[in-house]
């Protein structure tokens, strides 16, 4: 086994992003690599790949030049041989060419791939294939999933063709950047199942960056085989821009998992916050909620003070368009449901919204802090312009953040920029700008979403101690071990689509 | 690692800031050179001009910027709303706006406002400048705006936007504050360097035409004189077409510097105007990485 | 696309009746004012002067008007102005006879209808080119560009020997202050020595002046550069497609796709790059038309070059021949709503190709 270590500095030009020594690559092993989002995971890995703009960016790689890492034997071999398959799917696909197109281009071109996409696809119809392959690739269809079985499929057409050429000793390296994100469970282990078959066909270098801990039990499970090739490393912070590589061990993450929990302090006095009914229709679907996995027994979503409630369903059903549509984002037909005793129906006007839920009966945690939070703000400007009855002294704040940040939280950081934050920190934010408003009801849409396992537990823990308090949550995520470990089964609902 | 250098280097290393430099060094030159081989009269009339074409460039960035503000809240509010018949008779209206060509429009606002001056009824000249901006800025409008409705839909479609309203937060903070100021600041910046670039073309254009055509009933004496207007004067087009004779005539070359200064002057102000303008734009543009 | 085409529609519809409203006012108003105003003087008219301009004349008639009308000697100082006035309208009018009594005949609309076909000829013929120069200097840009990007990431950062850069920079700073000049003072300036009225020079003018070529061939590289950060072009760099910017051997680009109008780069990463800022494009012609338009009638009308469509606008608007003026500005209003519904049919008709319908 050789393990390759190299140290990597990118900054641009006023400002150092990220710096790391002994970045491992092992060859012919498969790494995971865990650590919470924007700590720089990818850019390590793009820059190792060779992808990196020189111009734009200062990057150093074993105290050489950019310039000597392109021209290097080794990362020469690795572009010729090797793949990366990027996060993000949809705009990793050029929209003006077909999805056929884009997968017989380059040194795609000439390798078989029915077999793989019948199985990523989990079908043997050409027909079905066909119809997949003849189109464009635009925002909302091809799905999410989809997408990204497209890239991962390109990367499979290359390590067919890795397997297939005659052994030559060249090192591989081929990286999966958070592969899974948009896929749930079923196919997630679909695709482990066939990149680990290829692998013991003839091993390559494997690198996965993930933040599903999840993916720990699946290989515990049913890859056990493999386990002595496998690593699990973690990337954490140093100070600003510096971050080392730990291992990360697989045993803390399974133990969590069996630990009993406490059993959670019903409430005595029941008092529903939140009611659904299970039936509806959105975007000319008809959608209902079921108390079963088979999904046989109707039942409204109902969830009362103090509850923690888990929705579930296969990715791409419509969990987040729910969690819109009780927020009034989203206009659903035949729809009916009961907030804090008001009722609301599919022809109460927005402004109901407006005046008397957004922030006062319930809040609505998205998914992409990203997205969500003021990139452009600093920290303290998150929490203005909130409705709240009293705007919150600076010590108010910093006792509120302290509830999910470490350390003493200084000036500095309420003047930060919520831009320069790292992912983690931003869901962090995120999530203690929708508690701080206090409503009755809050929704979470991926609330453990490029957090690292510490951040998790915190998180989790903090969550909890919210409902304790007479809180109610509605948690939506594809996350679906740890919640069902988290929330006891009578507080499951699936959601599913009426044929 | 470079080490960090003071602001105004790194501003003037730019290219943004060495054209604003260039621009500042070549009219401060142009000017010691005019103070010492033009005429008083020719020198005074030039400066006046280009302080008037700069002034009304200067104001029409302002109005355009107020009324595509003012605009945009209005599509964003009527937009909103169930009944959707305001927001189509606005957008209808713009576009309307939008099929006129600029200079087509500025023209006849021009020999209107004209019309205005010589009846007498605008009382003072300040009036007679708002008015012709308020007609260049109702021409450039639209493109602000497109660039504001832009932004906004930028942050509609992403969580954004979603995300600041369920927490509570007004649409109109999350609008200006949020998303003009805290977010758009530089794409609005940008786009106004660009309006101003635009306004000063078309200034200068619409003044020559006014004052090569229509001489006898709108001329420089009711408007005020531009940068335009100069050049459209005899001796102006005399000096410029002299740049053709040297062409040919390379020894006529030095007295293109002392003989036809009025004319050259002028020209060269509206070419290094809109050139310094357009590099400063582009420059801002890679700074900030738009 | 149903809702644009009736806006467009409606847009056509409004100001084609107004502008007829309009022409029919003034019409009317033209006898009406003519009557109205020079009611006061009618008896007057017939007056025995031969000379109004000579101050005695003037004198003598003011003094008998004063015998006649006495007690109201304002009111005959204002006649008698307002004979001045008539008068010297008289004396205009008779001097620009063979403008003013164009009116809306046959004769005239041919005659207009003339110079709006040779207007619309030339804008295509310029819309054209500066498409086609937007896209090759654009790209030519870009890829310069990302020759001297890899050369770098390889070797580090070279320089070329200051005197060299020196010459560059000073021949490209010449070149775009002429792109930059508005196109009267281009055309002055060389008017001594071509002939700055022929068709071919107004092609070239609307080309390169106004700052409109190079103006749009930064929006285009702009696409191009905004499209070269994005996702797909890293795919493709993972797949191996050439990615060499030189513009010559196996794996580079090669000139004459450059040049090429139809503009394909197949295998290579550009091709990904291009294709979609040539699609982003596609919603800026509208815009780059309009400004095309604009630079068209500041040739045409400050050059005053006769037999013009837009000249003769400015010439009719002189002369106050406010029909003929909203005849003219019918057609370039028609010309702009053609382009927009033009494009707009165009981009409806790509994206719908690209959303798989």
């Amino acid at each position: 086994m050789n393990r390759r270590g190299f140290d990597i500095s990118v900054a641009t030009a006023g400002r150092s992003i990220v710096r790391v020594s002994g970045y491992p690559v092992f060859d012919n092993c498969i790494t995971f690599l865990f650590g919470e989002s924007g700590i720089g995971k990818s850019v390590l890995s793009k820059a190792l790949y060779g992808f990196m703009n020189n111009t734009d960016l200062q990057i150093e790689i074993n105290n050489n030049s950019y310039g000597s890492h392109l021209n290097d034997p080794w990362t020469q071999a690795i572009k010729r041989n090797s793949f990366f398959v990027f996060q993000e799917p949809s705009s990793h696909l050029n929209p003006l060419m077909t999805i056929s197109d884009q997968l017989n281009e380059g040194s795609l071109a000439g390798i078989h791939e029915e077999d793989i996409l019948s199985w990523l696809w989990q079908t043997s119809s050409d027909a079905a294939i066909r119809k997949l392959l003849d189109v464009f690739p635009k925002p909302y269809r091809p799905s999410g999933g989809e997408k990204q079985r497209i890239l991962l499929a390109m990367a499979f057409k290359r390590i067919d063709a890795w397997i297939a050429s005659p052994p030559s000793g060249e090192p591989t390296y081929f990286v999966f950047d958070e592969p899974t994100g948009s896929l749930d469970n079923t196919f997630r282990n679909l695709f482990l199942e066939l990149l680990f078959n290829k692998y013991a066909v003839k091993p390559f270098t494997i690198v996965i960056i993930t933040h599903d801990y999840s993916i720990i039990s699946e290989i515990y499970n049913r890859h056990r085989q493999l386990i002595e090739r496998v690593h699990f490393k973690e990337l954490s912070r140093l100070d600003e821009d510096e971050v080392t590589v730990n291992d990360f061990s697989p045993g803390e993450y399974l133990d969590w998992l069996a630990a009993p929990r406490p059993h959670p302090s019903k409430h005595l006095v029941v008092e529903p916050v939140l009611e659904v009914q299970p039936r509806f229709s959105i975007f000319g679907r008809r959608l209902a909620i079921y108390a079963d996995s088979q999904r046989t027994r109707l039942q409204p979503l109902l969830i009362n003070k103090g509850d923690m409630v888990y929705l579930k369903a296969p990715s791409g059903i419509g969990k987040t368009t729910l969690a819109k549509i009780i927020m009034g984002i989203y206009r659903a037909e035949r729809f009916s449901m009961a907030l804090d005793g008001i009722s609301i129906t599919d022809r109460s006007p927005m402004s109901l919204w407006s005046s008397s839920i957004w922030g006062k009966r319930a809040g609505m945690v998205f998914q992409h802090a990203d997205e969500s939070l003021n990139l452009a703000s600093t920290v303290r400007e998150t929490f203005k312009g909130l409705p709240l009855k009293k705007h919150p002294s600076e010590s108010d704040l910093v006792n509120h953040l302290t509830e999910l940040f470490d350390g003493p939280i200084v000036d500095s950081f309420l003047r930060k920029k919520v831009a320069y934050l790292s992912g983690g920190q931003k869901q962090r934010l995120n999530l203690l700008r929708t508690l701080i408003l206090g409503t009755d009801l809050i929704i979470l849409d991926e609330p453990l979403n490029g957090l690292d396992f510490t951040s998790v537990k915190k998180v989790l823990d903090l969550l909890d101690e919210k409902r304790a308090q007479g809180g109610s949550l509605l948690m939506i995520s594809h996350n679906e071990e740890i919640f069902e470990h988290f929330i006891d089964e009578e507080n499951i609902y699936y959601l599913g689509v009426i044929e | 690692m470079k080490t960090a250098r003071p602001p105004l280097v790194k501003f003037v290393s730019g290219k943004d800031g060495r054209w604003l430099c260039i621009w500042i060094g070549a009219l401060f030159g142009l000017g010691i050179w005019d103070y010492l081989f033009l005429n008083r009269p020719a020198f005074e009339r030039i400066i006046n001009g280009f302080i008037n074409t700069l002034f009304i460039a200067l104001l029409s960035v302002g109005f355009t910027l107020a009324m595509a503000w003012i605009m945009t809240l209005a599509f964003h509010r009527l937009g909103s709303v169930k009944k959707r018949s305001g927001f189509y008779v606005l957008s209808f209206l713009l576009n309307l706006i939008r099929s006129i060509p600029q200079i087509v429009g500025i023209l006849f606002g021009y020999i209107g406002i004209a019309a205005l001056v010589t009846a007498g009824l605008l009382p003072g000249k300040a009036i007679t400048f708002i008015l012709m901006s308020i007609c260049m800025s109702g021409f450039i409008m639209p493109e602000v705006i497109d660039l504001l409705r832009e932004r906004i839909d930028h942050y509609t479609k992403l969580d954004f936007f979603n995300a600041l309203r369920v927490c509570g937060v007004s649409q109109w903070r999350i609008i200006n504050f949020d998303i003009f100021w805290k977010n758009s600041r530089i794409h609005i910046l940008n786009k106004l360097i660009s309006v101003f670039g635009s306004a000063m073309f078309l200034q200068c254009s619409v003044d020559f035409i006014i004052s090569v055509g229509l001489s006898s009933d709108v001329n420089a004496v009711t408007l005020p004189t531009t940068l335009g207007s100069l050049l459209a004067k005899m001796d102006s087009k005399q000096d410029i077409l002299a740049i053709g004779n040297t062409l040919t005539n390379p020894a006529y070359m030095p007295q293109l510097f002392f003989q036809h200064l009025q004319g050259l002057t002028v020209a060269f102000l509206i070419v290094i105007t809109l050139l310094a303008v357009y590099q400063i734009s582009c420059g801002y543009a890679e700074r900030h990485r738009l | 696309m149903r809702a644009r085409l009736i806006e467009h529609m409606l847009g056509i519809i409004l100001v084609t009746l107004l502008i007829i409203g309009a022409l029919l006012l003034f019409e009317h108003r033209a006898t009406a004012v003519h009557e109205r105003q020079y009611a006061g003087i009618k008896d007057l008219l017939d007056a025995p002067i031969s000379k109004i301009n000579d101050p005695f004349e003037r004198a003598l008639l003011a003094d008998c008007m004063d015998l006649y009308y006495p007690g109201r000697h304002d009111t005959n100082a204002v006649l008698i102005s307002e004979l001045i006035r008539f008068r010297e309208d008289a004396f205009n009018k008779s001097m620009q006879s063979s403008y003013r009594t164009k009116r809306l005949s046959i004769a005239t609309f041919r005659e207009i209808a003339g110079m709006y076909l040779k207007f619309l000829l030339m804008y295509l013929i310029v819309m054209a080119l500066t498409y086609y120069g937007v896209e090759t200097l654009g790209s030519l840009r870009f890829i310069f560009k990302q020759q001297r990007r890899q050369q770098h990431d390889l070797l580090g950062r070279p320089r070329a020997p200051l005197f060299i850069r020196a010459v560059q920079t000073a021949g490209k700073t010449i070149a775009y202050a002429v792109l930059f000049s508005p196109a009267y003072v281009i055309a002055y300036s060389i008017r001594t020595e071509f002939n700055t009225d022929s068709a071919f020079f107004m092609i070239l003018l609307g080309v390169i002046s106004n700052g409109l070529l190079i103006m749009y061939m930064n929006k285009f590289y702009a696409f191009l550069v905004a499209e070269s950060r994005k996702g797909y072009v890293e795919n493709a760099l993972v797949k191996n497609l050439r990615s060499d910017y030189t513009l010559s051997g196996p794996d580079g680009i090669s000139l004459r796709s450059v040049f090429n109008p139809a503009k394909r780069f197949s295998g290579h990463v550009f091709d990904h790059i291009f294709r979609n800022a040539r699609f982003q494009y596609l919603s800026t012609i509208k815009e780059q038309a309009s400004f095309l338009i604009t630079g068209l009638v500041i040739i045409e009308m400050a050059l005053n070059i006769h037999g013009h469509l837009t000249y003769e606008l400015l010439r009719q608007l002189l002369y106050k021949n406010y029909p003929l003026v909203v005849v003219i500005m019918l057609a370039i209003f028609y010309t702009v709503k053609l382009t927009e519904i033009t494009t707009d049919l165009l981009v409806h008709r790509e994206s719908r190709r690209y959303e798989n319908r």
